[in-house]
């Protein structure tokens, strides 16, 4: 069976922009082939996937002939095993919650694979810890604390997803954040770039700085004393350097005293994302270090 | 830094974008023109600096943002809601650099459509990932034809530079 669509009623079914849909459609994320009369047409099985993705009811199939039987669904019952780990530092929290779902109700994208926080919170407090540590949902979620902010309870939903996160195998950390804390612990910055090209960097835009606007401007690189030691967000000497150069115009126009460390000097700590304490705590060690070989009496977070 | 390096907090003053921002405009050490950025200009609330450091560390940053952005663009419009009950630009947490593109554009259009009941053309925020957010992805997939600056990317647009007469500003306009 076929599911016709127009882009525009797909965009509104699912709240999105009529460029998301046709963006999906043109990376495969949506499996439809272009019809006459500007109309789509996918799989009835690939639009309830989708619809199942983000957690939405599908409409009824356009071809129905309304004498479709319900299909049976069978429900498999959970085994539940005894905790091996803990998500929670006191039995009690587990009763805390009183399963309103107001979390999930202010949560951005719960229905998304089927799960929102209050789930979560759930499935916590019945130990199903493997299911928990397997869903990427946890990842797709963005710790916006939304949710923590609506409970009635204050259940610390934002440190229980955290914890999920920390005890997913390290080699199986989506995306490139576990590399990038990997990268830190062994070349001082996430994207690891190597401390001759980031000085060069520093001195080359220096030189475009003093000729556009600011006569006589040097990044000023490991100076003992500098009022305010900076450190720098990886990706701007990485990929938009200019950037950088908003900082150096507001510390030059205010006649600042500061100064970038040439070694160690990344400012964004993945291991908060990824939830690892170890590799957190010796990343902060460093900028630490860093303030006190300086002699620098502040420190400015990049943001 | 509060949980294994207490000691170090009392040696050391540990600046935020905001404080030190405030500081250099409470002390006269910079100077702003206003006229530079006419156009009506929205602030997004990131979730690390409010709600999120309202519960680590006590202090959600909520004004400090708005009173250095309104120096420096007065038309200025609110996002509702705001403040503690903002949306999430979808892309925090370390979302913006997952494998999970589709959810990530997904999760924003709540984002978006705030952004657009605003009607503004310039939207600032203090946050790296919300800029990234918003500027490339947000506004190319709703469509939504806004300029983004980071908030010190504002500050420095607005700058009048020392020796700086105002014939500056109208060459900026062009940008």
């Amino acid at each position: 069976m076929m599911y016709e669509f127009r882009v525009n009623e797909l965009a509104q079914e699912f709240g999105v922009h009529r460029n998301t849909i046709r963006n999906w459609i043109k990376s495969g994320a949506i499996p439809a082939k272009e019809g006459p009369g500007r109309r789509y047409l996918m799989k009835w099985s690939d639009y309830q996937a989708l619809c199942e993705k983000f957690g939405k009811t599908p409409k009824k199939p356009p071809t129905s002939t309304g004498a479709e039987e319900e299909e049976k669904q069978e429900i498999t019952p959970i085994h539940l095993k005894p905790k091996t780990q803990t998500f929670y530092p006191d039995p009690s929290w587990a009763d805390v919650c009183l399963t309103c779902g107001t979390c999930a109700s202010a949560c951005p994208i719960a229905g998304v694979d089927g799960m929102d926080p209050r789930k979560i919170v759930r499935m916590a407090a019945l130990g199903m810890e493997e299911e928990l540590i397997e869903t990427d949902w946890v990842w797709k979620c963005t710790m916006c604390a939304k949710c923590e902010e609506a409970c009635p309870m204050n259940v610390e939903i934002v440190q229980l997803i955290r914890k999920i996160r920390s005890l997913r195998p390290r080699d199986r950390v989506p995306g490139p954040i576990h590399k990038g804390v990997i990268n830190c612990l062994e070349r001082g910055n996430n994207l690891g770039i190597p401390k001759d090209d980031f000085i060069f960097l520093l001195e080359d835009l220096s030189e475009e700085m003093a000729e556009e606007c600011c006569p006589g401007f040097k990044a000023p690189v490991d100076v003992r004393g500098a009022r305010i030691l900076v450190t720098v967000n990886s990706k701007e000497p990485f990929a938009e350097p200019d950037d950088m150069k908003f900082w150096w115009k507001i510390f030059y126009a205010a006649g600042e005293s500061w100064t970038i460390p040439s070694e160690y000097w990344e400012g964004v700590n993945w291991g908060l994302f990824s939830g690892d304490d170890e590799a957190m705590k010796t990343i902060v060690g460093r900028i630490v270090d860093n303030l006190k070989r300086l002699n620098c009496e502040g420190l400015l977070l990049p943001e | 830094m509060t949980k294994w390096f207490p000691e170090v907090l009392k040696k050391y003053k540990i600046y935020s974008v905001f404080d030190l921002l405030l500081e250099y405009l409470k002390e006269g050490r910079i100077k702003i023109d206003p006229t530079r950025h006419p156009q009506r200009t929205t602030y997004h609330d990131p979730c690390n600096y409010g709600r999120k450091s309202l519960k680590t560390f006590g202090i959600g940053y909520f004004e400090e943002g708005r009173i250095i952005t309104k120096e420096c663009a007065p038309d200025f419009v609110e996002m509702y809601p705001n403040r503690e009950g903002n949306y999430c630009c979808g892309a925090g947490g370390g979302a913006w650099a997952m494998p999970f593109k589709a959810e990530r554009v997904y999760y924003g259009r709540i984002k978006a459509r705030q952004i657009q009941e605003t009607e503004a053309e310039l939207v600032v925020t203090p946050c790296h990932n919300c800029r990234d957010q918003i500027m490339k992805s947000l506004n190319k997939e709703y469509d939504l034809g806004v300029e983004v600056k980071y908030m010190w990317e504002l500050v420095a647009d607005s700058l009048i530079l020392p020796g700086q007469d105002k014939g500056e500003s109208e060459e900026k306009k062009g940008e």
